[in-house]
Parts: structure tokens; C-alpha cells; sequence
């Protein structure tokens, strides 16, 4: 018997709605937000090729091409901005990842409940201050007048050094506190991951004489790949967002060399100077650099039978 | 389990389709009184806004037909401008609002700003107090005024001090000239003033404050750079008209300063410090020369944690140091204002007269007094010159200095126009709580205005680079400070040919061309 294979379709999807209706109810809200915040501004995108004019609104704005991406390219600083960037973020991703992925281990191999709870809030609680919390911190932390780093470099008489306006310790003082700040956080997903495991494997394990290393290495962080590589790939989607908010409390004028990012110079270039299709151009551009490089890597975990995300 | 989850769910949505409605609700034309938007500058910013039974709010309503909304804008100056142009670029700015000179001159060419040059006749209180030609030119924009330009914050108010009672410690006089100035921070950095025992003071204490006409290293630095004859970004002098970076001068400044960083005898915190940590520094009793304003100085609740910290502190107002040509200023000065405008949406819709009435209504003494210190006998009372005070009132947390009150003051900067009642009312007399001294804000303010002062009088309004040439100059300054360039005149000059070639000397040129044009040589 022959059947519509539209309407069994349809009416497959109405029957699948009724049953799972309240899970459908739910989506509304999310499906709402990326709808009015995610896909209702791509139309305004257009304003990256336009000489934006607010009375004449999005459509009426006078077509410029590429102007506004060429005006980003030739910028003098240009090279730097992306260099800066690309450090930041590439850094960040080599160290909290690492580091996100070794606490979540050791949370998970803890067999001291109370001992692992608390290291567990306490690598959270930086994740829920804010950059200019953290600004208070690292200045109480690292100035050069009374500072409590700069206090014990002083006591074995070394000359105390202005962490926040060097150029080579400023990338450092980046990355090392993003990843204090947001290694906890990060380390939510394995641990959530770790707790799949199936833990029969460790105990064949251990009735086999594996040490605690060998565990770690032939059973967790197999079991864990998948996430890892999820991970990476999202982060590889917005590998020129290098932490506006952190660089921007963070950076002051003897540093800008090593400090100024795409972000910062957008907000500089494109907000403070009225220029929006300046910094929607940028916006499209670093948009289409996160897509490919997605688009690639995801291809690439697929051609080495790993586990895409699409 | 399923039930209730199905509930919940339902529930949620009903919510979120009422929250809609409600929304819908809001879009609705509103009849009767007219709604005005008002974005203004908190003159507290630490404070609420004014709540919302707040008296005004009737007042407004029942004399001159109008609603008023009312929305603080961000303290930070950025913020700020984030803000208002995120709404300009929007299409949604507010009828009436605070904007920055910088902004207005962005908003005006997209016609998103209706001229007030008609307005002044239709506000004859409001005109004798507030406007002057100055003033009405500081918003002209291409031959007309697009913004009621109110005065702000009042000249020559800031100064720079020093500590009294660690030069009597080390027996030294006030410097006169920067050779001394150099000599005396040597002494606070290296000769322990405080007698405490630790190597824990320097002698100048500054941070970077820079804004239009105080390029880098900015006004905190400003005396230092006065006394080689270069303080601020311009030199509006008709035969020295310019950039003051491109001149000699400022190379000798730049030594000097180096001097002072090199030598480690301004504190190595000035880079890293924003204002709120350099004003906990000298309260701490890090350093003890610096420039600051008045009442960040003298106003009660600023000045007692230094008190409490150091009764026998002593600050003293000084003259800036001469520098080898003679020359001396604390700084540059021009006129302060903060600018309302109105915007072309609010016209279009024929709210202009309406605005008018609101202003010149905050100008009359109801207003006046209603916005700049609430309501008599419950915020406020009358002294025997009348003059508000916040005594005798039943409430004393809701005098206007006090917690309780300030947020009925919000709109004060609106209806100020820096007359004496303000004045004293602002900067009373008081007695310090632990050394029991005699402070005013305004005697410091007054002896702050009689020290040497370079006139720029507009050059706030002069052109400003771009992003990447600004980001130049303030960036080679201060790696010439940091040391990450070395500061010999050929680099200097290299670094100079390359600032020109970025666009510098088209800003430079632009700039004196604009000077010319509007008469601000001297």
C-alpha cells in the first residue's frame, strides 16, 4: 500500500509534539532568544557594507562595499591586533584547558568528599567575580609599590617589577588569570563527562595492578576525548574573542603593544567614533574566521574517525 | 511527574505571554500629559535616582503638563558615550539628554539633533544665569548650536599640594623650581617623612587622566609639563599655535619626566592606578605631592579617612614649580559645561516647547531650589543668609548631603549655574572629626584659582585624532617613560616624523585652522 510520505511525516512530527509536549514548551524560550537576539540581527549585517546613517536606517544607508573591511585591514595595527589576538586566544585554550581538565581529574580520583568539595567551590568562586573585582586583586597582587608579589621579590632583594604595565610579563598576567579565573568553571564539563565513565573499567583496572597514572592515561582520558574535542571545537569557533572585558580593565597606554585585541580596538574604532559598520564589518569578519576554522576542524576530526560535532 | 512537569511548562508560557502583553502595553500612545525622556548626569553617582513618589515628579506633571521620565546615565564617561550612541545609532534617542562635546559632534552630521539656537529667547531665566556667548558656542556645530551648553564643573579648580608635615620632618622649604621639586621628592622617597621606619612613601603621586585637551601623560602630570611651558595637548598662543608634542619644550619635559620615573621617586603605581586607587593613596599616605581637585580634596567625607589615618597630616596648596624658561601652570583650563540636547525625534514630535517649559521651570526658584536641595524643612533648611543647610531637620538622613536625601538632589547639575549660594551650600565650613582643623572645600577652591593657570579657553572642542593615531601618541609617550624606547633626541625625532606621517600633522593643522576660525588664540 502505497502511503503520502509528506503527511505520515507531518503527522508523525504532530504526534511526537502532543507526547513530548511540555519538552516542546520548553524549547520555546530558548528558541525565542536565539530568534530575536541570534538570527533576527543577521539581516542588520548588512550595515558592514554600508555607510550606516541612523535617520536613514539599515536599508536606506548608502552602499560602500568593502570600505569599512579594507579601513580594518589597513589599519596600522592591523598585524598586531590579529597577533594579539590570536595569542590571547590560542594561549588561553593551551593553558585553562589543560589545567581545567587536570582539576577535574583530581577532583574526580579525590576520595576525601569534604577536601574535594571544597576545592571544588573554591575553583569556582573566581568564575562569578567580575573583571573589575579581579583588577582589584591582581593590582593588590602585583603592583610595583606594595604589591604582595612585588613584597617578596623585594625581600630577597630583587627589584620589584610592574607586572600590569611590562609588555613581556603583561601576556602572562593575561593568561594566567583567565585561567585562574575560569578554570573551575571550565572544569564543570569533564567532571560531568568523568562521571560517565563506567566504573567497572576502573575496577578491572585496579584488579590488574593499574597504577592510579595508568588509570588516568588508558581509562580517563579516553573516555573523555569526545568532550575534550567538543571543547576545543567550540572554542575554536570564537578563536578571535580574546576576553574583551579582561583585556579592557586590564591594559593601560605602556602595554597597548601587547594588549590592544580586535575587541579593544573595535570598541575604540568602531563605538566610541560612531562607526557601527566599522565594527560590524569586524564583527562579520571574525564571525567567518570562527566558521571556518569550525567547519575545518570539524572535518578534520571526522577524516581521523574521531567524534565530530556534526 | 509528567503532569507536572507539563504544568510547569504551561505556567512558564503563560507568564511569558503576559510579560508580552504587558510590553504591548508600554508601546501603547500614551494620552493626557507629555512623556518626556530625560537620560541626565547623576550629580551623585554612588546614590539611587530620585524615587519614585519623589514630589518633582507631581509638580512637573501638575504646572507644565509633563511626565517625566528619568534614566542616569553611566558616571564613566565611555559608558556614557556607549550608551548614547548605541540608542543614536538606533534611531532611539532619548527626547532630552547629557552628551559629551566629542558625541554631540558625531550625532549632528547623521541629523539626529535639533538646533537649540531658537531656544534661549523662549527661557529668559534660564538664559541669564546659565548662557553666555561662550557658552552657545561651545555647542556650535557648523554655525548653529545644537546643544544648551549649562556650566560645569568650575574652573581652575583642581591644585597642587603637598605635605606640609614631612617637610617640617626633613626640615626642607616648599620647592620653588622643578631642580628643588626634584631635590624634595628625593627626600620623601629616600628619607622617610613619616618617621614610620619604613621605606614606604615616594614623592609624587599621580594616574593617568587623560581627556581631550590633556593628552598623555594627562592632568595629574600637568605641573610638571607646565613648568617647561607644554601642559596640555594644545598651544593655542597665536605665535606658538599647535601641538604642543611637536615642539622642543615638550622633549625636555619628556626628559624630565623620565627623570622622575628612573629615579623612582613618583610612585611605580601611577601606571596601574585608576582614580578611585590614587585617591586611597594619598589618603594612605603614599606620597606627598600631587595634583587634585578641590573637593576630592577638601569635601568632608573625602578628606576624613586622611584625617582618621593622619591627624597631624598637613597638606598645602603650593605654586607650580618654574622650570628652566621661568614658565610655571598647574594646567591648562578651559570653560566646563555640560551640555543637553535635544534631540531631532523629540522636535519631530513637537515636544521642543515642552522642554523649554521644563527648563526654564528647573531655573525658577521652585525649581531651583526643589532640584538642588530637595524639599525646605524636610531636606533643607534656610541659615540666616539664606543659604541651605542640612541642620534642624527632623529627619537628618534626609538632609540632602545625607544618604537619605541625596537621591532627591540627582538633577541638581541641571539647575546649577556655580553662584554663591551653591557655593557655600556645597563647601560648608567644617571642623575635622580627630585633628579638629578647620576645612572648607571652597577656601581650597578659591586658592587653587589663584595660582598660574595656562587660558586654553575652547580648546576642548578642537579637533580629536582618530583611534589608531591617538593610540600612537599616548603609546610612544609612554614607552619613552616605561623605557621600552630609549629617549635620545633621535629617537624622539623618528617617533615624531612617524606621528606626523600617521595623520599627526593633518591634526595638528586641523586643529590651529579650527582655533583660528573660532577666535580661540590668545
Amino acid at each position: 500500500m502505497s502511503q503520502v510520505p509528506g503527511k505520515k511525516r507531518g503527522s508523525q512530527l504532530a504526534r511526537d509534539i502532543r507526547r513530548h509536549r511540555s519538552v516542546y514548551l520548553l524549547l520555546l524560550f530558548p528558541l525565542t532568544y536565539y530568534i530575536i537576539f541570534k538570527y533576527i540581527p543577521i539581516f542588520n549585517g548588512q550595515i558592514a557594507f554600508k555607510e550606516y546613517m541612523a535617520l536613514d536606517g539599515v536599508l536606506g544607508s548608502q552602499w560602500v562595499g568593502l570600505k569599512h573591511f579594507k579601513t580594518f585591514t589597513n589599519s596600522y595595527y592591523f598585524i598586531e591586533l590579529l597577533r594579539n589576538t590570536l595569542m590571547y586566544s590560542v594561549g588561553k585554550l593551551l593553558f585553562s584547558l589543560p589545567l581545567a581538565i587536570i582539576l577535574s581529574i583530581t577532583i574526580y580520583e579525590c576520595n576525601k568528599p569534604t577536601l574535594r568539595k571544597m576545592v571544588q567551590t573554591l575553583a569556582y568562586l573566581p568564575h562569578f567575580l567580575s573583571w573589575v573585582i579581579m583588577y582589584g586583586i591582581l593590582l593588590a597582587l602585583l603592583a610595583p609599590g606594595d604589591g604582595i608579589i612585588n613584597d617578596i621579590i623585594k625581600l630577597f632583594g630583587g627589584k620589584p617589577l610592574d607586572f600590569l604595565t611590562n609588555t613581556n610579563a603583561f601576556p602572562w598576567i593575561v593568561i594566567f588569570s583567565d585561567a585562574w579565573k575560569e578554570m573551575g568553571w571550565g572544569a564543570i564539563i569533564f567532571i560531568a563527562a568523568l562521571m560517565g565513565i563506567d566504573p567497572s573499567l576502573f575496577e578491572a583496572a585496579l584488579v590488574e595492578g593499574a597504577s592510579s597514572w595508568q588509570r588516568v592515561r588508558y581509562i580517563t582520558l579516553p573516555s573523555i576525548r569526545p568532550v575534550i574535542i567538543i571543547v576545543v571545537l567550540l572554542r575554536l569557533g570564537t578563536i578571535l574573542d580574546a576576553g574583551f572585558n579582561q583585556i579592557f580593565m586590564l591594559y593601560s597606554t605602556p602595554v597597548l603593544s601587547v594588549a590592544d585585541i580586535i575587541d579593544t580596538w573595535v570598541y575604540r574604532q568602531g563605538l566610541l567614533e560612531f562607526q557601527f559598520g566599522l565594527a560590524t564589518a569586524v564583527g562579520l569578519f571574525k564571525g567567518f574566521i570562527g566558521m571556518f576554522l569550525i567547519l575545518g576542524s570539524n572535518r578534520l576530526v571526522r577524516r581521523f574517525g574521531g567524534n565530530p560535532l556534526f | 511527574m509528567k503532569r507536572n512537569c507539563t504544568r510547569s511548562s504551561m505556567l512558564v508560557t503563560v507568564v511569558l505571554l503576559l510579560s508580552l502583553s504587558l510590553f504591548a502595553q508600554g508601546a501603547k500612545e500614551a494620552t493626557g500629559p507629555t512623556t518626556i525622556e530625560l537620560w541626565y548626569g547623576a550629580a551623585i553617582t554612588e546614590a539611587g535616582p530620585p524615587p519614585s513618589d519623589w514630589v518633582g515628579f507631581g509638580i512637573i506633571k501638575e504646572k507644565l503638563g509633563i511626565e517625566l521620565k528619568l534614566t542616569a546615565l553611566p558616571s564613566n564617561e565611555s559608558d556614557q558615550d556607549v550608551k548614547i550612541q548605541a540608542a543614536a545609532a538606533a534611531n532611539n534617542l532619548p527626547d532630552l539628554f547629557m552628551v559629551r562635546r566629542d558625541v554631540l559632534g558625531r550625532l549632528v552630521p547623521q541629523g539626529l539633533i535639533a538646533p537649540v539656537d531658537d531656544l534661549y529667547a523662549k527661557m529668559p531665566v534660564r538664559t541669564a544665569a546659565h548662557y553666555d556667548d561662550v557658552s552657545k558656542g561651545h555647542a556650535r556645530i557648523g554655525g548653529k548650536s545644537y546643544g544648551l551648553a549649562d556650566p560645569g564643573s568650575i574652573m581652575k579648580n583642581e591644585g597642587l599640594l603637598i605635605r606640609k608635615d614631612w617637610l617640617d620632618n626633613l626640615g626642607l622649604t616648599i620647592p620653588k623650581t622643578t631642580d628643588e621639586l626634584l631635590v624634595m621628592m628625593r627626600a620623601f622617597t629616600f628619607n622617610d617623612p613619616d618617621k614610620n621606619g619604613r621605606n614606604d612613601t615616594w614623592g609624587y603621586g599621580a594616574f593617568q587622566e587623560i581627556n581631550n585637551f590633556e593628552a598623555w601623560p594627562g592632568r595629574r602630570l600637568e605641573p610638571l609639563f607646565g613648568a617647561f611651558g607644554v601642559d596640555g595637548t594644545w598651544s593655542l598662543e597665536e605665535a606658538n599655535a599647535g601641538l604642543n608634542v611637536m615642539k622642543p619644550e615638550f622633549y625636555d619635559a619628556m626628559v624630565f619626566l623620565k627623570q622622575v620615573a628612573d629615579e623612582g621617586i613618583i610612585d611605580p603605581n601611577w601606571l596601574s592606578y585608576k582614580k578611585d586607587d590614587f585617591r586611597a593613596a594619598w589618603k594612605q599616605g603614599r606620597f606627598g605631592i600631587m595634583r587634585e581637585q578641590n573637593a576630592a580634596f577638601g569635601a568632608q567625607s573625602n578628606y576624613a579617612p586622611f584625617d582618621k589615618n593622619f591627624p597631624e597630616g598637613n597638606w598645602v596648596i603650593i605654586d607650580p614649580p618654574k622650570g628652566p624658561k621661568g614658565k610655571a601652570s598647574i594646567g591648562p583650563y578651559t570653560a566646563n559645561f555640560r551640555i543637553y540636547a535635544i534631540s531631532a525625534k523629540a522636535a519631530k514630535e513637537g515636544k521642543t516647547d515642552k522642554i523649554v517649559a521644563l527648563m526654564e521651570w528647573m531655573a525658577s526658584d521652585e525649581g531651583y531650589y526643589l532640584l538642588g536641595w530637595g524639599v525646605e524643612g524636610v531636606n533643607y533648611t534656610k541659615d540666616a543668609n539664606g543659604i541651605p543647610v542640612a541642620a534642624n531637620l527632623p529627619n537628618a538622613n534626609l538632609a540632602f548631603s545625607a544618604p537619605g536625601g541625596q537621591t532627591v538632589t540627582q538633577l541638581r547639575n541641571m539647575v546649577f549655574y556655580n553662584g554663591d549660594i551653591e557655593l557655600y551650600a556645597r563647601y560648608p565650613k567644617y571642623v575635622t572629626e580627630t585633628s579638629k582643623k578647620e576645612m572648607s572645600a571652597l577656601a581650597v577652591l578659591r586658592e587653587m584659582q589663584t595660582k598660574d593657570w595656562t587660558a586654553q579657553i575652547g580648546s576642548d572642542t578642537l579637533p580629536i585624532p582618530n583611534a589608531d593615531l591617538k593610540r600612537f601618541y599616548e603609546q610612544g609617550l609612554s614607552e619613552f617613560i616605561t623605557g621600552k624606547r630609549v629617549l635620545t633626541p633621535a629617537n624622539w625625532t623618528k617617533w615624531l616624523d612617524e606621528f606626523k606621517r600617521l595623520g599627526g600633522q593633518d591634526w595638528n593643522d586641523k586643529g590651529v585652522a579650527f582655533a583660528r576660525e573660532n577666535n580661540l588664540l590668545t
